[in-house]
């Protein structure tokens, strides 16, 4: 199989969410000595692009975009090995922490927007649900992140994320991150209220904000 | 609390997969769904005989008992009532996210939204047909933090049932543990053309 033709097939994998394949090309790609930057982002990038654009044209729906991250995932399991081992930086998008704010234990929907904005090629710290407001602000100074995501699922917790910009800006550090803020009752207004850069309604939404964000 | 509680714990739990899809955010006809969803579905869905311990608990008491909320106030009597499936589903959940298995945490987990809604489903039936049986008309279900009844008022529903007797608990953001619990309240009117019961 030529380059190009390996590069096509992998997209297709992503694309049709086959596993199996996306993490053989992957092995392929080692054996044929391709660069391996190239393989993700001329191979496997555009493939998970294409599950997002279907996803929005309504042909995809939510069990496909998440095959899809899983395809991803699948094959980066067989190149950041050998990424590390040859000393190959991959460029990232952006490095994330993400997590659900204090008092709230839901987990599945940020793990979700986690697993999406690896994905697509962001560095993902996530630490969880019920994440104590300061924690997220430690470890965001301490990776050096570029954002901190903010998930509530209750009306109760959601002043948590309230509560994490305003410490920030008591810490001179509003200037630092770029704050997002998801979870079933949130919303934009609620988004512009309480000075957060951005708000995703789902995961894909996520992804998009976030890109648009830091290239802005 | 001196009035009686009751407990149940036989319920049938049937899982639609037409609902699980819809809950994944699958619009398309279910006869399109490719073969290794269904399966996994399927999969899950096996899973539940072990993972599912559903019960619930109510009592019913006069409005005068009650802590007469004023959106209440022409009902006769309250039926209060938790109900639950138990922690074992979503300790599932949690491991296949923490394995980042997504797709089959989504899928487990709303079969487990399935599985309660349809434990209070039941349990709301039951607590109609005691309304008829003391001749008089139940409302619809009513649960804190929906409509005018405030979310705190789920300290109150506590306060009526010990959650504890089907390992029910609040944490201190008004949330239930397991998460896979519903609470609510009926009310039970003389005149039917209070109920708002369809």
């Amino acid at each position: 199989m030529s380059k190009e033709e390996l590069l096509k097939s992998m997209e297709k994998a992503i694309v049709e969410g086959n596993k199996e394949e996306a993490a053989a090309l992957a092995e392929e790609a080692i054996k044929e000595n391709i660069d391996l930057n190239e393989v993700i982002e001329k191979g496997y990038i555009p493939g998970i692009q294409k599950v997002g654009d279907l996803w929005e044209s309504g042909e995809y729906f939510l069990p496909e975009l998440i095959t899809g991250a899983e395809c991803m995932e699948a094959a980066m399991a067989i190149l950041q090995p050998e990424l590390e081992k040859n000393q190959i930086t991959r460029k990232s998008s952006g490095k994330v922490v993400i997590g659900t704010v204090e008092g709230d234990i839901h987990d599945i929907g940020k793990s979700l927007v986690a697993s999406m904005l690896t994905a697509n090629g962001f560095e993902v710290i996530d630490l969880g649900a019920d994440v104590k407001l300061e924690q997220f602000i430690e470890k965001a100074t301490s990776e050096n992140a570029d954002f901190i995501c903010l998930s509530a699922l209750l009306t109760t917790t959601m002043v948590g994320q309230k509560r994490i910009i305003e410490i920030l800006k008591e810490k001179n550090l509003s200037d630092r991150f770029i704050v997002l803020v998801g979870g079933a009752p949130v919303n934009q207004k609620w988004a512009d209220d309480i000075g957060a850069n951005g708000y995703a309604e789902n995961a894909m939404t996520a992804v998009k904000t976030a890109k648009k964000l830091i290239e802005a | 609390m001196s009035s009686l509680v009751e407990k149940i714990e036989n319920f049938k739990i049937n899982i639609d997969e037409s609902k699980i899809l819809r809950l994944i955010g699958y619009k398309k006809k279910s006869n399109s769904i490719h073969e290794p969803l269904r399966n996994l579905i399927a999969d899950e869905k096996n899973k539940c005989d072990t993972l599912l311990q559903p019960a619930s608990i109510y009592t019913v008491i006069d409005y005068g008992q009650t802590n007469k909320h004023l959106i209440f106030k022409n009902a006769e009597k309250a039926a209060f009532c938790i109900c639950t499936i138990g922690p074992k589903l979503e300790k599932e959940v949690k491991n296949l996210t923490n394995n980042n298995d997504i797709l089959r945490a989504m899928v487990l987990d709303s079969i487990g939204s399935e599985a309660v809604e349809e434990v209070a489903i039941q349990s709301d039936q039951i607590l109609a047909k005691k309304a008829r049986d003391m001749n008089l008309w139940a409302s619809k279900r009513y649960s804190p933090g929906y409509g005018r009844w405030d979310i705190r008022e789920q300290r109150y529903v506590f306060h009526i049932l010990p959650g504890q007797d089907i390992a029910v608990s609040l944490n201190n953001s008004y949330m239930m543990i397991p998460q896979k619990s519903i609470s609510f309240r009926i009310n039970f009117y003389k005149e039917k053309d209070l109920s708002t019961r369809k």
